[in-house]
């Protein structure tokens, strides 16, 4: 990239059921410690991008209010209507623009205000799907779900493991939403089923809570207290999901492959030392794994038994817990992107990965991840 | 947040947001719906690339170009993939148990290239499996004409 840029801030609000504050007082708390963090004040915020939803937010402009919490009065400032990993890409093309050398990226949401499901059924073809009222997101997850099983072998354990890894290393994450201590396959195989194969273990929680980073440019950069450096970016929009295969995530793919060849990185499997994924469903994990060039194709079963995406593995995925454990819709990706930094500065706290020089970090949206995003992240 | 005694939900304002909107269907969708009160399935075709979309898509998103061609497909389909629901959205926004499991696909019909979600009236099912459609021998409008898919003899 012509000019360099890194995450210098970064914060999150505890993720919680239903929390005690606004959507305004989660913004501020996450704005204000992330400017914190990066050492900055308000006046050095050049633009201003949130990730937030008007159908989740129940107003339209949704952004709108979120001014006075974000630090935007009177700044550049623009919304994703996204993931918040779109948000910062937005920032980062505001940077690498060069007219301004500090911009602040949050995503918020609150599951407790808006009717949980009524979103994904609100994304679905108005005029057949949504009057049929079969799909839903988790329908859609399941048919997802089978159609990768099927076409490879892949067993409901393997799943299952998935979500006992991330509930798991989630206990270490003190803003986890969802943590359960020693998860097993067993437990989750246990949990209720909500339509074949998933189960709950295996689906997001209906999570509050806000997400906020600082990006900076050039000196600002080089000067700040941290710096996680954004070395690629990828992102790709598939089709509607009955009109392309379910078995693999193309766009995901896709979007891996130009980040890696932005970010240089030849060997993902080798070059990447660990990697947060916007994990909704547990299956998608596996899924990521083979698009994102981990494994070979077909084997994210394999690779998720071998013990390599665990904590202590060679190539550690979601150490906080991944979407699994928090989903604040609008937010989840972006906190990806800001866990992924926090490994790389070394600042994880207990859920911190030894030596992580390379992270990659990963956001999608739309129903059975239509849209992916990817973002390699690096150190010194 | 934790900035003071007893601020626990203080107060919940429901705030209705209840639009109705009249999107219009399009062109291709009416045709579609007029077929199924004939117990036809039409699909749209891309005369670049021969790709058929069913349900009917007016654009070829592939080609960037309208489709401009109709195709009628047989009632016979092939199950693409499928999940047992237990649990569906309710009016409320939020799941709910549903009386009985049922069984929804993705079915891909003879000659199309895309698949339609819809309900498969069996005891079980698998990827491969061929199916046909039922037709609602009383439907109470357009929408419900295509009840649901049954295992093919
Ligand atoms: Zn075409």
């Amino acid at each position: 990239m012509e000019r360099e840029v890194a995450i210098i801030g970064y914060a999150q609000t505890p993720y919680e059921e239903d929390a005690d504050a606004s959507r305004e007082i989660l913004v501020l708390r996450a704005a204000r410690e992330a400017l914190a963090s990066a050492g900055l004040s308000r006046d050095d915020i050049g633009t201003v991008i949130t990730a937030n939803n008007d159908y989740l937010d129940g107003r339209t402009i949704s952004n709108m209010r979120l001014v006075e919490p974000s630090g935007a009065c009177l700044k550049d400032e623009s919304k994703v209507e996204m993931d918040g990993a779109y948000a910062a890409l937005y920032a980062l093309m505001r940077l690498l623009s060069g007219f301004h050398d500090v911009a602040m990226v949050i995503g918020e949401s609150q599951a407790s205000v808006y009717p949980t499901y009524a979103p994904g059924v609100m994304t679905l073809d108005p005029t057949w799907d949504r009057q049929r009222g079969l799909l839903n997101e988790v329908s859609a997850a399941a048919l997802q779900a089978r159609s990768y099983m099927n076409t490879y072998g892949i067993s409901e354990e393997q799943i299952a493991a998935v979500a006992a890894k991330n509930l798991g290393n989630a206990v270490k994450n003190p803003l986890a939403l969802r943590a359960v201590p020693g998860a097993t396959v067993e437990q989750v195989m246990g949990s209720r089923m909500l339509c074949s194969p998933i189960r709950e273990m295996c689906a997001w929680p209906a999570t509050d809570g806000a997400c906020a980073i600082v990006l900076a440019a050039g000196d600002v950069a080089r000067k700040a207290n941290r710096a996680a450096w954004i070395r690629g970016v990828g992102f790709y929009h598939d089709s509607y999901l009955t009109e392309r295969p379910l078995d693999k995530m193309t766009s995901l793919k896709m979007a891996a492959d130009k980040c890696y060849a932005m970010a240089g990185i030849e060997h993902p499997e080798v070059e990447i030392d660990l990697a947060e994924i916007s994990e909704l469903f547990a299956h998608e994990e596996l899924m990521a794994y083979e698009a994102l060039g981990f494994c070979a194709e077909g084997k994210g079963g394999e690779f998720i038994d071998s013990g390599a995406t665990r904590m202590d593995g060679i190539l550690p995925v979601n150490p906080s817990g991944g979407v699994l454990a928090a989903n604040a819709v609008c937010a989840a990706g972006l906190a990806r992107l800001a866990e992924a930094a926090m490994q790389i500065t070394g600042e994880a706290g207990d859920h911190q990965v030894k030596g992580v020089k390379t992270a990659l970090a990963h956001g999608q949206t739309g129903l059975c991840a239509q849209e992916n995003i990817v973002y390699v992240l690096g150190g010194e | 947040m934790k900035s003071g005694e007893g601020l626990k939900n203080v107060k919940r304002m429901s705030v209705p947001f209840a639009p109705v909107f009249n999107w219009s269907v399009g062109n291709w969708m009416e045709q579609f719906f007029d077929g199924l009160k004939q117990k036809k399935i039409l699909a749209s075709k891309c005369a670049a690339c021969g790709r058929v979309y069913l349900p009917p898509r007016m654009i070829c998103e592939r080609c960037f170009d309208k489709t401009e061609e109709w195709v009628e497909l047989p009632e016979t389909g092939t199950v693409e993939t499928y999940t047992m629901a237990h649990v569906g959205v309710a009016d409320n926004g939020e799941l709910e148990d549903l009386p009985e499991p049922q069984i929804i696909a993705m079915v891909k019909h003879d000659g199309a290239d895309t698949c339609m979600a819809v309900r498969v009236d069996a005891q079980d099912c698998n990827v491969g499996l061929r199916v046909k459609a039922v037709w609602n021998a009383e439907p109470d409008g357009v929408l419900d004409a295509l009840s649901a898919y049954r295992a093919l003899d």
